[in-house]
């Protein structure tokens, strides 16, 4: 389910459904990927926020598209680009802790 | 449709604020000059309107305005129509064009703010 | 930015001009009926000559842009013929009893003055306007 930074629906559904151990049954191929898609998805989020602020913005300038259309895009794109840059750094923090578990 | 991307965006909202700023003033213009004898209403002429004439000769009377002739790139109102004293300026279309430059400007200084906080955040996250 | 602030000088210049043009209609409003002036003759209408100029005259010698401004040329003294009435009791009639009276017009006066409120009113309208889109300009400057 993709990513509504937004509203942020399908966030715990598409991140942490990977994360649990033993919840991958039905989501396909396993938790490394599930992951990896979630991941996937979110990196895509931004990119297509990013295209639809920059879209929206021209079409605010040639008067095609509404002034407040085009700031709700803008907000879309901080928004989706804030949500990513978070999960990356929850991400990092927890790969580092479990890096420094002793074996 | 081809994705724009952030620096032609950028360049595209800054010339955005140039041509209101250039709506402006000339506006202003006519509106200090409403009651000027023969004065004929200016508007600004801008570059892509003006492909290809890249020298503008002082000899083409619009190109020149005749009461402030080092102001480049602005010319006559087309089809205005003159009163009794020879002055073509209408107060409220001055008036309504000061209101939309103020507007667009507002407008496209919002969006380049925007963008460039989420540059800053991006730079600051990478630290 | 340069070009903004001469904006505002452009539209604060039409201000005294139209200030003055309030105050020659009011001037002569006061004076309709006044058949003797400083110099013995009846009052003349005051009017009041506007030329356009651009504001700072020495940017616009550099070179630089500028926005057109106003100012008044000259107040002149209206110099079309004086009214004529028929009124031989009147101490300035002349010997076939007809006073020349000002060559004011009443209605045309306050047209004028109404005109005058009205480009004032737009101007300083227009200052707000101008002041707005220099503030913005600051505010990206601000991080």
């Amino acid at each position: 389910m993709p990513l509504d930074p937004l509203t942020l629906s399908g966030a715990t559904g598409s991140v942490l459904k990977g994360a649990k151990p033993g919840a991958t049954a039905g989501t396909g191929a396993g938790l490394g990927s599930s992951f990896g898609e979630a991941l996937g998805r979110l990196i895509d989020n931004v990119e297509q926020t990013s295209a639809d602020a920059n879209t929206a913005v021209t079409g605010m300038m040639d008067k095609s598209t509404d002034v407040h259309d085009a700031m709700i895009a803008l907000q879309r794109e901080e928004l989706s680009l804030q949500l990513s840059v978070q999960i990356r750094n929850k991400l990092v923090s927890a790969y580092q802790e479990i890096m420094r578990m002793p074996i | 449709m081809n994705t724009i991307d952030d620096a032609a965006l950028v360049e595209a909202l800054r010339q955005q604020m140039t041509k209101s700023v250039a709506r402006q003033v000339a506006a202003a213009g006519n509106l200090a000059n409403v009651d000027t004898p023969n004065y004929k209403a200016m508007e600004p002429t801008f570059a892509d309107a003006l492909k290809g004439q890249l020298q503008m000769s002082a000899t083409r009377a619009n190109h020149i305005n005749p009461a402030n002739p080092n102001t480049p790139g602005v010319r006559e109102v087309k089809d205005a129509v003159a009163r009794r004293d020879g002055n073509t300026v209408e107060l409220d279309r001055e008036l309504l064009t000061m209101q939309r430059a103020s507007g667009d400007f507002a407008a496209a200084q919002t969006a380049l703010t925007a963008k460039f906080k989420l540059v800053r955040y991006a730079i600051n996250e990478s630290k | 930015m340069a070009t903004l602030s001469s904006a505002i000088n452009a539209a604060a210049s039409a201000l005294s001009v139209e200030r003055t043009r309030i105050e020659a209609a009011v001037s002569n409003l006061a004076n309709a009926e006044s058949t003797r002036s400083a110099n013995g003759q009846p009052y003349r209408r005051r009017d009041v000559v506007l030329r356009a100029e651009p504001v700072e005259s020495f940017q616009a010698a550099l070179g630089r842009s500028t926005a057109t401004g106003v100012k008044v040329a000259a107040v002149v003294e209206d110099q079309s013929d004086f009214r004529r009435r028929y009124e031989p009791s009147h101490p300035d009639a002349d010997k076939d009893g007809f006073v020349s009276l000002p060559n004011v017009d009443a209605p045309q006066e306050m047209v004028d003055m109404v005109g005058a409120a009205r480009a004032y009113q737009a101007n300083l309208a227009a200052i707000g306007l101008i002041r707005d889109m220099v503030q913005k300009a600051l505010e990206l400057g601000r991080g």
